[in-house]
């Protein structure tokens, strides 16, 4: 017993002067399926070949817990030196000093990258934008023809779009003209979101200091989106719709980049239509959102974090990123530029829609705030069928919150 | 003269340091954390006393969580255990085939939650077989599919409850049902018992026990019930339970650890009470039925 | 007459069975099927002949994802902690059925409570705990706060109860020691007991999810369910690989319960019937 033990401690004292001698530092990331995890550690590996001085320690984290992880960690003052974080949790996570402000370093290059509003609070930065994410309108062309469109049609108004909605429900009993979310958590305000937006409506006044959620746009634009609900609505969730919009049963849904990977790999076969969201007048205003790196402010690796940062962002990873995860938004604007892209209709609409786009206020109390829009979303739907009450319930929720 | 005192608490010994060295610290620092304005994150707290107590009392979210909860355990526990017990009474006597019926009766209950998830997320949406079924019941299905309407997605995920544990506690009755001498039941049947007899005056009073152990642990486990919840509807359609509501406020959407703590001691508390009354009954020798 | 009727009785038994076979099994049965389909296409819908036929996903996942090393990890951590609670609880059950004394009171206090607080508010602070021992990120976190569990303990305690302590106390005029006496007489007594716990707190550890996935983050030290888990994508799944997983997953937990079945049944609770 005695021997072994000894053997361990000389193990660990033989260990333990390697890693003195290079820097190691962990990164704690989402793309965990093999279908892209293959590529991430690939991309890491070279960063190391690039870096022999720094090690890479990769932790995987799941899309349905991360983020519990990743709180538990960092409220226990433990956790990697980088951290992949949805643009949701960046507010959060640098309000309570978790972050650390990486406005020096970042402001050198950031005009190469978009999303930066995302990462931005209260004037400083915390995070780098890596790979961004928006959704456009999906449609299936066969239906539209049916529906007695010529082949060129896409809706460019949220009237034209109604009408076309409308028409496709009408086809036939099991045709649905509109796929809509059940109340399912962090996916429906992203749908309710671009009517929103589109109608001109806002969360906050520009100034931040008040909650105008249920202005007379926003209710238009809850009223908009019930009536699709109502009279053409597939009403499922997100997998559940896009299943049945594979199908060919429902003429349009909202939709990312993910489900042009699935059309690939489930090798369906679908007169697919891709879209800008429409608005009153064309454009409207789709959702933004995306996953960030951050250093760890309990990290004492910051240097070699960010060099793993400025790696994993660097044009040519991006690429290679969004080729293995099939991501149509890479956030290096010369990564856009890459062939990949520009060769492709559909990866086209995903870039095009990127400009019109808008981002939920980065507020450390982002999660209250959409578990509140998402309640009153709910309501119109599936409770109470009143927009205007159930906004108006929102928005006092937000404004009592707020006043603490 | 049995074991000395001394003894006894040797033997206690790995529960005891397992307990001081990995619960009691988080247990007590739970407990104690419910009196104060702690999140998860955040530098500072202070003391508060009872308001999280007090908070929770008139939170309609906590209540409703509540009152999702009382209908999961007392509508899960009653039909859980009579078909366990069905199901055990249909494969405790000897026939062909009869491994194979228990080993499927049991599969459920070691399925992978994902697998059942996906499966019964299939069974319940609109234009599924359950939908069918309703509809040669008789019954219009609601017109989303039974997890996305007020009025069934709760009911809903009991049921899918009661199919993934009936299996597993079927195991429990099989075991106390072979442990009933044949000789009460040869001597029954010679003084003309019929089956329904012998069942209602042999079988059920010595399952007592039995049932009991189940309910009690059944209670404890549906009291809690989470990831059924968490991986089905999130909490929407009033799904919501007590220990989804403390995950919730927790680790979700505002990260307070000290009022999800106290929401978890004060549902500590009903839990104890449930299962104290289902002790004294455990433990009185009178036949309840 | 009497055979003929007593067939037709037997009939109707097995197709009630049957029928209630096909409903409790048919979610295994689908995600076999589907672990044997040649295409990442949309499972849901598809009928059971469509999707094609192939072994390549079982394949796939012992050549390339590694499951090989996150089994013998669930299997490592499995079988430890089986084995310790098999010990452990037999050993303070048995205490506790045995002494009524205030100090084991206290004790069966404290096994309750750790049953009935939520494992959400637990795992904050024991992550801290674990952090601080040294004890993240290793196989002993995964092991050593479960070695012994309050469900096993309640269990061999009842059982105990019922069990008449005339034996020990021969034994013990015999000349015996305690432990000899404990482990020889009174430990193969509750074999049943044993069996029930053992298929319980096996397949428990075999599903258990969330303290692996906060407690460690090496991918060496990756179980079953969190390589499962991770398998999923952000919002594509590739359903035959996963259910192929799953399936591999399910295939131990069916062993272990085929084994110690017989045991289970030849009386869990022969004596708690007697109490």
């Amino acid at each position: 017993m005695f021997r072994i033990c000894l053997l361990a401690l000389l193990a660990l004292i033989v260990t333990g002067s390697n890693v003195a001698a290079k820097t190691t530092i962990e990164w704690w990331q989402f793309w965990t399926d093999p279908s892209v995890k293959p590529t991430i550690r690939a991309i890491v590996d070279d960063f190391e070949k690039a870096n022999p001085d720094i090690k890479v320690k990769l932790t995987d984290l799941t899309w349905a817990n991360g983020h519990e992880k990743i709180v538990i960690a960092l409220a226990s003052g433990a956790g990697p030196d980088v951290l992949e974080l949805g643009s949701d949790w960046i507010a959060q996570f640098a309000a309570t000093g978790h972050l650390r402000d990486l406005s020096e370093h970042l402001s050198l290059d950031s005009n190469q990258f978009h999303g930066y509003g995302m990462a931005a609070y209260e004037g400083r930065l915390y995070a780098k934008p890596w790979i961004l994410g928006t959704r456009v309108m999906f449609a299936n062309r066969d239906l539209l023809t049916r529906a007695g469109y010529d082949p060129e049609f896409a809706p460019a108004t949220l009237d034209q779009f109604k009408k076309a909605a409308f028409k496709i429900t009408a086809l036939d009993n099991e045709i649905y003209g509109w796929g809509s979310n059940a109340a399912e958590k962090h996916r429906l305000y992203k749908k309710y979101l671009p009517f929103f937006w589109s109608q001109g409506a806002q969360i906050f006044t520009d100034d931040k200091r008040y909650c105008v959620l249920s202005s007379d746009k926003a209710i238009k634009a809850l009223q908009l989106y019930k009536e699709l609900h109502d009279s053409c609505g597939y009403v499922g969730n997100q997998r559940g719709i896009e299943d049945a919009f594979l199908d060919g049963k429902i003429g349009f849904i909202i939709s990312g980049d993910w489900l042009l990977k699935r059309i690939e790999l489930e090798q369906r076969d679908i007169n697919l239509v891709s879209t800008l969201f429409p608005g009153l007048r064309f454009p409207g205003r789709s959702f933004q959102g995306g996953e960030f790196l951050a250093v760890n402010a309990a990290s004492d690796q910051a240097e070699a974090a960010m060099k793993l940062i400025d790696f994993i962002t660097s044009p040519e990873a991006q690429v290679r990123f969004c080729k293995a995860n099939r991501s149509a938004n890479p956030s290096s604007k010369q990564a856009q530029q890459d062939d990949y892209f520009q060769t492709n209709l559909h990866l086209q609409t995903f870039i095009k829609q990127m400009s019109m786009v808008k981002h939920p206020p980065v507020d450390p109390d982002w999660v209250y705030i959409e578990n509140a829009i998402e309640e009153a979303v709910e309501e119109a739907l599936f409770g109470s069928g009143l927009p205007a009450e159930a906004l108006r319930q929102a928005r006092q929720k937000i404004a009592a919150l707020k006043q603490k | 003269m049995r074991l000395s005192r001394s003894s006894s608490l040797i033997l206690s010994l790995p529960w005891l340091v397992t307990f001081i060295l990995f619960w009691l610290f988080p247990l007590l620092y739970s407990l104690i954390m419910g009196f104060s304005d702690y999140r998860l994150l955040a530098t500072d707290f202070d003391w508060i006393g009872w308001d999280n107590y007090r908070e929770l009392a008139a939170d309609d979210n906590f209540l409703s969580a509540l009152k999702n909860t009382f209908v999961f355990v007392l509508g899960t526990i009653p039909v859980t255990t009579v078909i366990a017990l069905a199901l055990a009474l249909l494969v405790s006597r000897s026939f062909r085939g009869r491994g194979l019926f228990r080993a499927g009766f049991f599969l459920p209950s070691v399925t992978s939650m994902v697998v059942i998830a996906l499966i019964f997320t299939n069974l319940y949406q609109r234009g599924g077989y359950i939908a069918i079924l309703a509809g040669f019941a008789g019954l219009s299905p609601p017109e989303h599919g039974f997890l996305f309407d007020r009025a069934t997605a709760l009911y809903s995920i009991m049921a899918m409850d009661v199919w993934m544990s009936v299996g597993y506690y079927m195991l429990i009755f099989l075991a106390g049902l072979k442990a009933i001498p044949d000789e009460l039941y040869e001597a029954a049947e010679l003084n003309g018992a019929g089956w329904w007899r012998r069942f209602w005056s042999i079988t059920l009073p010595l399952l007592r026990p039995v049932a009991l152990f189940i309910i009690v642990i059944n209670s404890i486990k549906s009291f809690q019930v989470f990831v059924e919840i968490f991986v089905m509807t999130k909490g929407k359609f009033d799904t919501a339970t007590a220990v989804y509501f403390i995950y919730e406020q927790g680790l979700q959407t505002q990260f307070r650890f000290g009022y999800a703590s106290a929401a978890a001691y004060l549902l500590f508390v009903i839990i104890a009470m449930f299962s104290i009354v289902q002790f004294v009954l455990l433990r009185r020798r009178r036949a309840l039925w | 007459m009497v055979t003929s009727r007593h067939t037709g009785i037997n009939l109707l038994r097995y197709v009630g069975l049957g029928l209630i076979l096909v409903v409790m099994s048919y979610p295994l049965l689908w995600m076999f099927r589907v672990s044997i389909m040649d295409v990442a296409g949309s499972v849901a819908g598809s009928g059971w002949l469509a999707g094609g036929f192939t072994l390549g996903n079982y394949i796939d996942l012992i050549t390339q994802a590694g499951l090989g090393r996150n089994l013998f990890n669930s299997a490592l951590v499995g079988l430890s902690v089986t084995l310790g609670n098999i010990v452990f609880c037999f050993m303070t059950g048995y205490s506790l059925a045995r002494f009524r004394m205030l100090s084991n009171k206290l004790l069966f206090v404290t096994v309750i409570v750790v049953l009935m607080i939520p494992a959400h508010i637990i795992i904050i602070p024991l992550y801290v705990l674990m952090m601080k021992a040294g004890l993240y990120d290793s196989y002993w976190a995964l092991i050593l706060p479960f070695l012994v569990n309050p469900i096993g303990i309640f269990l061999v305690k009842q059982y105990v109860e019922t069990i008449p302590p005339s034996m020990e106390e021969a034994a013990r005029i015999d000349g015996a020691s305690d432990l000899r006496i404990l482990f020889t007489i009174v430990m193969p007594l509750c074999r049943p007991a044993l069996a029930v716990l053992a298929i319980q707190v096996f397949f428990t550890n075999w599903n258990s999810f969330l303290f692996p996935f906060i407690l460690t983050s090496s991918d060496d030290l990756r179980t079953l369910p969190v390589a499962l888990a991770m398998m999923q994508g952000h919002q594509a799944i590739d359903w035959p690989h996963l259910m192929a997983g799953s399936a591999i997953a399910v295939l131990p937990v069916l062993v272990v319960f085929i084994i110690l079945q017989r045991q289970i049944v030849s009386g869990i609770t022969a004596g708690a019937v007697k109490q």
